[in-house]
């Protein structure tokens, strides 16, 4: 009784710190949220505070935010914003709002983190399981992350998201289907991406949900739940387009992210080749790129069926290289579920190299995307270079994570191998 | 005989009355500007009948163009071409009020007869197409990405029955990046009844036209109805340019400027370092002398037959108090209104006109005398990018209102490539010196934000500035990159945006004229961040060994099996090994087949 109460003071004092930590930076230094606003590595052309705040502008003054080239934005938000006092004579209470998806998302990481869900899961159980690290530290690391707090201030629209899907997650643990696909429903609305999650997420909770309560037929669950989640989009679409009068924003939305028309610099890899691409070769290159996107979802889910929850996490690695607008934040989402693996840390090869690359990167791109924009004295290969860097070191993190997880699972079967040399044939 | 001489009268008057319907003239009007300039307004007009017009009877109307007219149903036309800049400081309102002058580059804006707005499309390619055959423009690369639809800041001149006024489209069409030269003038000048060989155009070389600070050439073409008269098409075309005389006076062989030997050098008297040896060169000198010949390079040739000879050719505004010297057959005639004079001149005689320096010892006396104070205009406008950088920046506007008591009530129209994505939340219209609260300035905003590769942003705003007072309009934009292909040639030379046009409104809610006072701004040179050119190969190949490296690695992963480092298959078996094997064994094999060969070699020694 005594430690739970602990703990709950704990993590009332984390969510304090880092709620105070936020409002002190947004009020302290009042220019910082727009100069992060601005900054490519945060803001991308469908997360962006400031084309938020033009399509709101847009919005309200009866001119649709989706007849025009720079609102890509999911329709919701128009109320939503509008609602809240107006940023411009009151931003305290978008500030408020921002730290508090923040604090909900942290929540819901230390729902699945305390579930213990990442060491044993229904059909597996890590030998290492209890060299873990509790939901209080893993939310703290995802509060203080420079990246975390990076989007916060930034104002960068994919919190939202982010908070969708860590909830979804949280849910699909506490083996509670429904909210996971209303959450997950949530998320691709707003961001089209989080649907590639679908398939682990339904497999994560059915082996929950099973264990609580055994399920008929699979196949009843599979098709009611996706049924559940294609429901909830249709509404969600009939709702934005009651709201904005027309089925113009799902090319406005979905497409942008589907086409690349909007080719701002990311720290992605599709903006520069899209760039230098040859016209014939658009559609073509684009479709692949897609197709590349989502062949991870069937590979991962097959090899690693004993833990969805992996699963989730490489996934949400692997958007955040491969998808056609990715931000730091993203990379925070993936971070902030990598620390639930603490106990394959020390089956990883590369961490020492791993955390240099994303530390050059992080400190070298900001730089060269001034000498090329700023000074003049660098071309675009330079910033090019940085988001190559960047992309190869965070899929060196994916794959020796998945390397980890994988060893770790064939150490159950040959418990004589822990701490030998092994090869891969 | 009787019935035979009264069809030829019926005919004669026909014909007379035929003449006095498409009626033509030409007129040239000079005026000293300050700071030793000369603005020239060639101004020709001919009317025709639009009975006649629908029957294909041009006469003075320039075929070329009425036919194009007729194809692309085009009610009314206005089409620019313009270079350099109006410096309205010196040279104070600009000629016509504004209305016959363009932003630099092509302009071009029509009425078109249309039932829909796709037809209406349709027919603007059309025109922009065939104009641009007839006119050796680019006009033709006006497509959808450089057309606008103004809503409130062009009205149509001409008088338009109300049936037809329904189904009109008003579409914009603007080059900034056009060089306007002397391939556009030469199809100008054919339209014309005496194709440049005769009257006041015989005085268009394109070597001073397109030499002059300021120039700009309008054709203008919309249908007049005078009251209880029928209904005629009007074409208008009018050529204004700001000549400097000194630069003019230039001799045609040797058109190279070298610094002048010093004896000719005009120096300013009035700085106290001034003496024989040390000099401050004025950069224009005051009240020269000058002639038709020198300004434009040759003198006018007889009148164009053509004309009506009611109007006279040449006028020239200049205080009644100067002199004149004209070529022999001409006749002055001064204006009652003592600013102006115009000269008669007989049919079939050439024309000079010399301008003789004005000598005076008072320099403040001199200047009043000399030329006609310019009126000011009735708003100054300059425009500006703010911010740094090739990602995003702002756009200034100043507007100043030089009128001590009225107030001035305008649209400013901007129409944006689309690769400007301009911020409509961060407008902003703010009086210099004032903080506090005051009445918005401005009034009415219209909006046709940008599509990516599609269409222009076109921003109309009305508002005003209260009297003797300075307002900042600014907005923010944002660049953004393109697709390397979208690139022109000289990629880093940056982009140019059309100028903002300015439509003063009347004051008058009921006057007759819509707008009172029209003007441009300059245009802008935007520099967008542009990629590596060279690349595209590397770029590709980059990218993709980066994502075959992570799909590579996690396929690596996923589908291979581990087991210990002295398990599994032989270590013979990878291909280095097996490669290792062969080389051993094919050693062996030669060295046994030289063990052999020496053995017979001694076996037959032996």
């Amino acid at each position: 009784m005594d430690g739970a109460k602990v703990t709950l003071g704990r993590t009332a004092a984390l969510y304090a710190g880092a709620a105070v930590l936020r409002l002190a930076l947004f009020t302290l230094f009042p220019g910082l949220p727009d100069l992060l606003t601005g900054r490519v590595e945060i803001s991308t052309p469908v997360t962006s505070f400031k084309r938020l705040q033009e399509g709101l502008f847009l919005y309200n003054h009866n001119v649709s935010p989706y007849d025009g080239g720079v609102y890509h934005q999911a329709p919701l938000f128009l109320p939503l914003f509008s609602l809240l006092p107006s940023f411009a004579t009151l931003p305290i209470f978008t500030y408020l709002l921002y730290i508090a998806v923040d604090l909900l998302s942290a929540s819901a990481l230390i729902k699945i983190a305390d579930s213990g869900e990442a060491g044993s899961s229904v059909h597996f159980t890590s030998p290492r399981r209890e060299k873990r690290w509790s939901g209080f530290i893993v939310a703290a690391v995802f509060l203080f992350n420079p990246f975390t707090i990076a989007t916060c201030i930034g104002r960068s629209t994919s919190v939202f998201t982010t908070a969708a899907i860590l909830h979804a997650i949280a849910k699909a643990v506490a083996g509670a289907p429904f909210s996971a696909m209303v959450a997950i429903s949530f998320a691709s609305y707003l961001s089209l991406y989080p649907l590639l999650l679908l398939p682990p997420l339904l497999i994560l909770c059915y082996d929950r949900r099973n264990a609580l309560k055994p399920i008929p037929s699979r196949y009843n669950f599979a098709v009611s739940n996706v049924a559940l989640v294609v429901g909830v989009i249709a509404v969600l679409f009939q709702m934005s387009r009651f709201l904005t009068g027309s089925w113009e924003f799902l090319p406005s939305t979905y497409g942008v992210q589907l086409t690349l028309s909007d080719l701002t610099p990311n720290i992605g890899l599709w903006w520069y080749f899209f760039i230098e691409m040859f016209d014939s070769f658009r559609s073509f290159f684009l479709a692949v790129f897609w197709l590349h996107l989502s062949c991870y979802v069937g590979g991962l889910s097959i090899r690693i069926r004993r833990q969805p929850l992996v699963v989730l996490t490489l996934l949400l690695g692997l958007f955040a290289i491969f998808k056609p607008y990715p931000s730091i934040s993203d990379a925070s989402l993936f971070l902030a579920m990598v620390p639930l693996y603490r106990h394959v840390f020390p089956l990883m090869r590369y961490t020492f190299v791993i955390a240099a690359v994303i530390m050059y990167t992080t400190f070298l791109g900001p730089a060269f995307y001034h000498l090329w924009i700023y000074a003049g004295s660098g071309n675009a290969n330079f910033f090019y270079a940085i988001t190559l860097v960047w992309g190869l070191g965070l899929s060196l993190l994916v794959c020796d994570l998945t390397f980890a997880v994988l060893r770790d699972e064939w150490e159950v079967e040959r418990p004589e191998m822990v701490g030998k040399d092994i090869r891969q044939i | 005989m009787r019935q035979l001489f009264s069809l030829l009268l019926a005919l004669l008057s026909a014909a007379s009355l035929g003449c006095a319907a498409s009626d033509y003239h030409e007129q040239l009007v000079l005026r000293p500007l300050p700071l030793s300039t000369l603005l020239a307004s060639f101004n020709f007009r001919s009317n025709i009948t639009l009975s006649a017009f629908e029957a294909h009877n041009f006469d003075l109307f320039p075929r070329s163009l009425a036919q194009i007219l007729q194809h692309a149903g085009t009610r009314e036309l206005h089409l620019r071409f313009s270079l350099g800049r109006w410096d309205a400081q010196s040279w104070g309102a600009r000629p016509w009020d504004g209305a016959r002058e363009g932003g630099t580059g092509v302009e071009l804006w029509a009425w078109l007869e249309a039932q829909s707005d796709e037809e209406a499309d349709q027919k603007w390619r059309t025109l922009t197409n065939a104009l641009s055959g007839l006119f050796c423009a680019s006009l033709n690369f006006i497509d959808g990405t450089r057309t606008t639809r103004p809503v409130m800041s062009f009205q149509p001149e001409g008088n338009h029955p109300n049936v037809t006024m329904d189904n009109m489209h008003l579409l914009y069409g603007v080059l900034p990046h056009e060089v306007v030269c002397t391939e556009n003038l030469t199809p100008f000048l054919k339209l014309l009844p005496c194709k440049g060989k005769a009257g006041v155009a015989s005085l268009l070389d394109g070597h001073k036209l397109f030499d002059a600070s300021w120039q700009s050439m309008a054709i203008d073409v919309r249908p007049v109805c005078p009251s209880g008269g029928e209904c005629v098409l009007e074409i208008e075309q009018t050529i204004d340019m700001v000549l400097d005389i000194e630069r003019s006076k230039r001799p045609r062989d040797n058109p190279i400027p070298r610094p002048p030997p010093g004896h000719e050098l005009k120096c300013e008297s009035s700085k106290s370092y001034h003496s024989g040896d040390t000099c401050f060169p004025v950069d224009y000198t005051a009240g020269q002398e000058w002639s038709l010949n020198q300004i434009f390079g040759k003198s006018m040739r007889e009148t164009c037959p053509l004309t009506d000879p009611s109007v006279p050719p040449v006028c020239l505004q200049v205080p009644e108090s100067r002199h004149v010297y004209l070529s022999h057959g001409a006749v002055e005639k001064k204006n009652p209104d003592g600013k102006s004079r115009c000269f008669e001149i007989e049919p079939g005689t050439g024309f000079e006109l010399i301008l003789p320096r004005l000598e005076s010892d008072d320099p403040a006396r001199s200047a009043a005398a000399e030329i006609i104070t310019p009126e000011t205009p009735l708003l100054y406008a300059e425009r500006s990018f703010t911010g740094h950088g090739q990602e995003r920046g702002g756009v200034q506007t100043i507007l100043r209102n030089p009128s001590p008591d009225t107030k001035v009530e305008f649209i400013y129209m901007e129409s944006l490539p689309w690769f400007m994505r301009i911020y409509l939340h961060t407008i902003e219209a703010r009086i210099e010196g004032h903080s506090g609260e005051q009445e918005p300035l401005i009034k009415e905003v219209y909006y046709r934000p940008a599509v990516d590769r599609a269409r222009a942003t076109q921003l109309e705003v009305r508002m005003r500035v209260p009297p003797a007072s300075t307002v900042f309009l600014t907005y923010d934009f944002e660049k953004s990159i393109l697709r390397y292909t979208e690139y022109p040639p000289d990629a880093n030379r940056g982009f140019d945006v059309a100028a903002a046009v300015i439509t003063i409104l009347n004051p008058e809610k009921n006057g007759t004229r819509y707008a009172v006072y029209n003007m441009r701004t300059t245009s802008l040179l935007c520099s967008l961040p542009t990629p590596d050119f060279s690349m595209p190969y590397n770029v590709i190949i980059f990218t993709s060994t980066a994502i075959a490296l992570a799909f590579g690695g996690m396929f690596n992963i996923l589908v291979r099996r581990f087991v210990a480092a002295d398990e599994g298959p032989e270590i013979g078996s990878t291909i280095k090994e097996k490669i290792g094997g062969k080389l051993i064994k094919l050693l062996e094999k030669l060295g046994k087949a030289k063990a052999v060969g020496k053995t017979t070699v001694t076996e037959t020694k032996g």
